[in-house]
């Protein structure tokens, strides 16, 4: 045991055991083609530290594809541009919006919801207004489990 | 964070239980708000004005700050974490003349990412270090980040700064050094060594002078690993009965027992103390200490609450009305592979005690804390009926906030 040293901490990627233990017998030629599993969190999540989630309320952008219920991830390292789906803090409320830039010359943007019964807002005032993230993806469960 | 409604606004957090006020925001500060005001003066003190009050909320406040731990990780060459809100980095290899801009977007990266404001101090030594973060946050021409890096900068930090809040200088020795002249930093620096040597007779007070006077000799060591670890709380009312006081000191312990593992640490002494309400002079008054030893160093819930119940057994007097009590842990070194007792647990066992501890652990940290908790815990009602009721509804925290990322019944809702 002496000469092992024990090494602690939390390690950010795992490592496949490749032929781990086997000292006899023929290596497998499967070896040569071994790939980390896929994974959501690694493949999906780019930012963890600046990932967070929401859950959709109400049918505002239902022409997007978002229904009540949905959950969706929000990346704030994610810069959002013309067209970007964000989450905008705005009237004492977190709201999930297309984001309109085409005014900004003009002094105002907009967020539009995908939804014809649902208002345009068209934002002059940065007090009370922030955009908070931009939103990446969207889960929704289809069966229990 | 979740609440950009009250950017601006006074804020103040509430200790555990919601006895009396641990954090404030600057606007807080700026009204006159003193640490450690009880809750109930708050309204006295502050008649008709708007204060935002919450409750200690460490399970969010431990998850957001890992999130900045890991970009700090990502952007310092070197960094070590020293509690739920500091954390030390080493700089070696970004050129002098950099540092500033480094600091700034570093800042500017937490912020926007994270949605947390922090504050960065850049010295030659932990000590400077802690006073440069204390001007960045108050002052907001340092952009967040304040350097001392030179004699004169290091000079005019010091003056300002007020002995108590100088990093290692208790409240006991604060009081001292003010009755012996020395009101900032600066005092206690300009005195000579042997002065602080003949004084105090004491290598941290040393050290701090050293520091102060810009040598860089606190040892990481020593910081990374605390010495004992205490977890004690008022009661909201005042506790007679010897099983729910039982209860108190059940998950005091195992409170101990966990902050232990997260520091991949073992102790081998459990102390118990229980006091009644000193403020109430119209009633019998008791105050009592003991400890145990352990055969075998432990970090084990079963084996450190086990511990503390028999201690509290020892101390606990029936007919007084109790108002804290507290467990601590102390002879504590790393669990690395221990020295068993002959005439304690067989290594088979201490194995499955491990085992068991990870995996209620694992559970706590998914389901949130307190959903797997011992037998000892918990509260059963005195007639036996319903379901036992768990701990963490007897903690009053009357204004908690949610936990929009450790749980999925708490997350934002979007309209």
């Amino acid at each position: 045991m002496s000469n092992i040293k024990i090494v602690r901490g939390e390690f950010d990627t795992r490592l496949e055991l490749v032929n781990a233990g086997v000292t006899a017998g023929f290596p497998s030629p499967a070896d040569d083609y071994i790939h980390d599993t896929l994974d959501f969190n690694r493949d999906f999540i780019r930012h963890p530290e600046a990932s967070f989630y929401g859950y959709v309320e109400g049918d505002s952008m239902k022409d997007a594809g978002l229904f009540d219920g949905d959950r969706v991830i929000i990346d704030r390292a994610v810069e959002p541009h013309d067209g970007s789906i964000v989450v905008a803090w705005w009237d004492g409320g977190f709201t999930m919006k297309y984001l309109d830039l085409t005014h900004r010359k003009e002094g105002y943007i907009e967020l539009r919801p995908a939804n014809p019964d649902y208002p345009v807002f068209k934002i002059k005032d940065p007090e009370n207004f922030q955009i908070w993230g931009t939103v990446i993806h969207l889960i929704r469960t289809f069966e229990k489990f | 964070m979740f609440r950009p409604d009250l950017e601006g606004r006074p804020i103040v957090v509430l200790s555990n239980n919601d006895g009396c006020v641990v954090a404030r925001s600057n606007e807080a500060k700026k009204m006159g708000i003193q640490e450690g005001t009880p809750y109930f003066r708050l309204a006295q003190q502050f008649p008709g004005q708007k204060i935002a009050v919450f409750s200690s909320n460490y399970e969010l406040y431990g998850e957001l700050t890992g999130r900045v731990v890991s970009i700090i990780r990502q952007e310092a060459p070197a960094y070590f974490r020293y509690s739920i809100d500091e954390c030390f980095m080493y700089l070696d290899g970004i050129a002098p003349d950099r540092l500033q801009q480094w600091g700034e977007h570093l800042h500017r990266r937490v912020r926007r990412e994270v949605g947390l404001p922090i504050s960065i101090g850049l010295a030659p030594n932990k000590t400077l270090a802690k006073i440069a973060s204390k001007l960045a946050k108050k002052y907001a021409a340092y952009k967040h980040c304040c350097i001392i890096d030179n004699d004169y900068k290091r000079q005019r930090a010091l003056a300002w700064c007020p002995i108590e809040d100088v990093w290692g200088i208790g409240r006991r020795y604060a009081a001292k050094l003010k009755a012996l002249g020395c009101h900032s930093a600066l005092d206690l620096a300009s005195h000579h060594r042997d002065w602080v040597q003949l004084t105090f007779n004491n290598i941290n007070m040393l050290r701090t002078w050293q520091e102060l006077n810009g040598e860089d000799v606190v040892p990481n060591e020593e910081l990374a690993r605390k010495k004992s670890i205490c977890t004690s709380r008022s009661f909201q009312g005042m506790i007679a009965d010897k099983e729910a006081l039982r209860t108190h000191v059940a998950n005091y312990a195992a409170r101990c027992a966990e902050k232990l593992r997260m520091q991949q640490s073992v102790a081998s002494t459990v102390g118990v103390f229980v006091h009644t309400n000193a403020f109430r002079e119209d009633l019998a008054q008791y105050w009592n200490f003991q400890e145990t030893s352990l055969l075998t160093p432990t970090s084990s819930t079963t084996l450190v609450v086990r511990a503390a119940l028999e201690v509290l057994d020892r101390i606990f007097v029936e007919g007084y009305r109790y108002k804290k009590a507290g467990v601590i842990v102390m002879n504590i070194d790393p669990d690395s592979p221990v020295q068993t007792d002959l005439f304690d647990l067989s290594a088979e066992q201490i194995q499955k005690m491990r085992r068991l501890d990870e995996v209620v652990d694992r559970i706590n940290r998914l389901h949130g804390s307190e959903t797997v908790v011992v037998g000892a815990q918990q509260y059963t009602l005195k007639d036996g009926r319903g379901k036992a009721e768990v701990f963490a509804n007897a903690i009053k925290h009357d204004f908690r906030s949610k936990n929009p990322t450790t749980r999925w019944s708490d997350i934002i809702r979007l309209r």
